[in-house]
């Protein structure tokens, strides 16, 4: 269904995106006011000291040697090694990775799992009490901030009920999934109100357009109605959505880590700017910059499954 | 004879606290950290998440006693300086160990001092600018020769960076380098402290076990330390720290905001202490006569003063640390060695403070800048009460909310207005803290350009004073001089908030802010 030359032409697409980022990143954590030399060794480094730190972190030399440097080793698969915590970036990353991952597609999952049958739900019931009460809940999880509803879930689930750990990640996979749950509800309650408020409006589209009163006056059941036409017509305006939020979820994720003390890829996002490690944020956006494209890409690629004309 | 005296002493406390509370062995103890350790090497380190912990894995030849002030035996069982005070001898112990079991000679603290003392390897080398050569004449001896007679040696023999290493290892570590060594060494430690690293998993969790080899005797005969291990998590949100300390997954969690201390303090399950500090937290002021071209306003001593009688330093305290905090009685700390004074710098007297703006002529009033932290809630609650304060004396307080990097390089530059300061003293003297505040030619007095010729004259012979007598005299003074004329407005001194569990026993947090577990132990 899908051309081999779409794909092709959408995956060429984000090679200049990411070497776009690549520059963009090298160029603004340089422009971020203050010596970094400094700014890691503090306010009681001696002048030698700063000076030994800025040639040990090579920049001491011009810009352009400087992004020549890192672009080469990019290129060859090298991260580079942080100037925090003095390990390999690429370690550190793929270290701290899975968990970010791992915590986003569960946030997905459980987003998708509640916005599309309460979406159904407020449609067929629109402007009823089913319909009102789920608006109404959404509406207070979207208005919440993140750090908060994560608070809540923690005091309620977690240290009073004793249903879940209260933070941490755990040792095992399952244990992984058993102590993200919590984290990956608080992400999807507010992904899920985005979500919902969206398909439920597309649904009431469909459900009034000329092809689903075609597909029930041919005598279809409601059934095959709504999820043959009207859903499929409904998730293309949600699937666009859902994948535009990708980035957000990922956003969100530095604060549910520090919230849920999950050792991701946020917190070490946040934790390397404030200590000024240049290697870490540049390699760490790097990658999270694939994984955003890639996000980008599939959802395109749902999308054109979803919607030929998409492809044309 | 004093030290039998003290022995006996010893003996006798021992004994009460023995039949107190006898300690009981085994048992993991965790801890909640608000951040996880960067890279634990003594010698390069520059930041407290790595200092406070590196006493568990590696000891000194000198310990610091248990408040944190003085001295006990470590590595070395003994020291004495020579006649003239310029060499200084020390005895190692015998059959100590490192914790892979090979034996720790003098060569090894020879090796790690020089590391540490050299500025190409070592962050912290200007501590130890007094010392001219190391040498190790047999394997139980280490011999400091001097450049002149230093009276802060000792308590910086017992700072986290004269660790004493394992030469050996390190030096047959694979790297090109010797930073290359230490880097790969430091991913699997083998250290000379009471514990040794078992596994780490950054920004997430940190297992210590005991050293099977360690030297130090617990209360019941047998070697240190009483816990089967240590467990650190890195838990950076406040309140998450704190549910899962009252949900009983931890045992301890430091930090605690002010503004919860009161509440643990009720909490029945809890020990909520507040361990003596060396933190202090005050304005610093810029007394350079121009500024950006411009003359600076602060360049005059009696607008300086009278900033001081103006700033309410209990409200202050009240509102930031919710109570916890206490107003400074001198430029010090009262946990810094050779600390003097018993009452709150500067009263609050608004009254006066208008009278000397008056005298000064200054009753137009004056703007004045201060650089605070963005972002950091005590910064912009202390500079909008002081911008209150101040108000009511004709100073018009702008606050310019800026990034760390930016204020650290304009401080470093002597061209910053005013700031915010917090500082902890590194070792257990007053020196260090003293030559950042008044010896002009370090820092030109905490980078304000303030200048005070006697201070400078009476620091510098304090530096070589070995009569602990005459040296207190000379902080006494130093201490009066910087307190009536200093360029800051000191506000107040806090401990270190940590909540312990019920069951925690033992465990200690000296001024400097170490983190010591190895008397720690858990009632069961």
């Amino acid at each position: 269904m899908l051309s081999i030359g779409y794909v092709l032409k959408r995956l060429l697409q984000i090679i200049p995106t990411l070497v776009f980022i690549v520059v963009v990143t090298f160029l603004i954590v340089r422009l971020l006011p203050g010596d970094p030399a400094s700014a890691i060794l503090g306010d009681k480094a001696t002048d030698a000291e700063v000076a030994r730190l800025h040639a040990e972190m090579g920049l001491d030399r011009p810009l352009i040697v400087q992004f020549g440097n890192f672009a080469l080793r990019v290129v060859q698969g090298d991260l580079g090694t942080s100037t925090a915590v003095k390990l390999p970036v690429g370690r550190i990353v793929l270290d701290r990775l899975p968990a970010t991952l791992l915590l986003t597609v569960m946030a997905a999952f459980l987003a998708l799992l509640l916005a599309v049958p309460l979406a159904f739900v407020a449609a067929l019931r629109q402007g009823r009490l089913g319909d009102t009460v789920i608006q109404g809940c959404f509406q207070v999880g979207l208005s919440m901030p993140v750090f908060y509803v994560g608070l809540i879930l923690l005091t309620v689930f977690a240290a009073g009920l004793r249903w879940f750990p209260v933070g941490g990640y755990g040792d095992t996979y399952l244990l992984h999934l058993y102590h993200l749950f919590l984290p990956a509800l608080t992400l999807a309650l507010s992904l899920a109100a985005v979500l919902m408020r969206n398909l439920r409006t597309a649904i009431l589209d469909a459900l009034t357009a000329d092809y689903a009163d075609f597909a029930r006056a041919k005598g279809l059941p409601t059934r095959v109605v709504l999820f043959r036409h009207v859903l499929r017509n409904a998730l293309i305006s949600t699937v666009t959505l859902f994948g535009l939020n990708i980035g957000t979820l990922l956003g969100g994720a530095v604060i549910t880590e520090t919230v849920f003390a999950i050792p991701g890829a946020g917190r070490l996002m946040i934790d390397s700017i404030y200590a000024r490690d240049y290697p870490t944020i540049q390699g760490l956006t790097l990658v999270l910059a694939v994984l955003v494209s890639v996000a980008f890409l599939l959802t395109d690629l749902v999308q054109a499954s979803l919607d030929p004309r998409v492809a044309q | 004879m004093r030290y039998r005296w003290s022995a006996l002493i010893a003996l006798v406390a021992a004994m009460h606290v023995g039949t107190a509370a006898a300690v009981e062995r085994g048992g993991v103890m965790t801890f909640g950290r608000y951040a996880d350790s960067l890279f634990l090497d003594p010698a390069s380190t520059e930041v407290n998440v790595d200092i406070w912990i590196l006493s568990n894995l590696y000891d000194t030849l000198i310990l610091p006693s248990d408040d944190g002030k003085g001295l006990q035996p470590g590595l070395a069982t003994s020291w004495s300086f020579s006649g003239d005070n310029k060499t200084l001898t020390l005895k190692l112990r015998d059959g100590i160990k490192f914790s892979d079991g090979s034996p720790i000679t003098s060569a090894d603290a020879k090796w790690s001092l020089d590391r540490t003392r050299n500025p190409d390897t070592g962050a912290w080398a200007s501590l130890y600018e007094s010392i001219d050569s190391i040498a190790a004449p047999d394997p139980s001896t280490v011999v400091i020769n001097l450049k002149h007679p230093d009276p802060a040696l000792l308590p910086v023999l017992t700072a986290f960076a004269s660790a004493v290493m394992p030469s050996k290892l390190i030096e047959a570590t694979a790297g090109a380098t010797l930073a290359d060594k230490v880097k790969a060494f430091a991913e699997h430690p083998v250290g000379s402290g009471p514990f040794k690293l078992q596994s780490w998993k950054h920004d997430a969790e940190m297992k210590l076990v005991p050293n099977p080899y360690y030297w130090r005797m617990g209360e019941d005969g047998k070697p240190l330390p009483y816990l089967d291990g240590v467990t650190f998590e890195v838990i950076p949100d406040d309140a998450t720290r704190i549910l899962r300390l009252k949900s009983g997954e931890l045992d301890a969690s430091e930090f605690i905001p002010y503004a919860r201390v009161e509440e643990l303090k009720n909490d029945s399950s809890l020990n909520m202490e507040l361990f003596p500090s060396t933190r202090i937290e005050y304005v610093a002021l810029n007394v350079r006569p121009e500024l950006d071209g411009k003359p600076n306003p602060l360049a005059n001593p009696k607008l300086r003063e009278a900033l001081n009688y103006a700033t309410d330093k209990d409200a202050i305290v009240g509102i930031v640390t919710h109570g916890v905090g206490t107003p400074m009685t001198s430029f010090m700390s009262t946990a810094t060695p050779l600390h003097v004074g018993d009452k709150p710098l500067y009263p609050v007297d608004v009254d006066k403070a208008k009278q000397i703006m008056h005298e000064a002529g200054l009753d137009k009033g004056v703007k004045v800048t201060l650089m605070t932290l963005a972002g950091n809630e005590d910064e912009v609650g202390i500079a909008t009460a002081l911008q209150q304060m101040w108000k009511e004396i004709g100073v018009d307080l702008e606050i310019q909310q800026i990034d760390n990097a930016t204020r650290t390089a304009a401080y470093r530059a002597g061209t910053f207005p005013s700031r915010l300061s917090l500082w902890t003293d590194d070792i257990a003297d007053p020196s260090e803290i003293t030559s950042w505040a008044l010896y002009y030619p370090a820092v030109q007095s905490f980078h304000t350009g303030w200048k005070n010729d006697k201070a400078v004259e009476i620091f510098q012979a304090s530096q070589k004073e070995m009569d602990p007598a005459k040296r207190q005299e000379e902080y006494k003074q130093l201490q009066e001089i910087f307190n009536s004329e200093g360029p800051t407005v000191p506000l107040y001194e806090t401990p270190y908030p940590v909540a312990l569990a019920k069951r925690v026993q033992g465990f200690n947090q000296l001024p400097l802010g170490n983190n010591l577990f190895a008397q720690a132990w858990l009632k069961k």
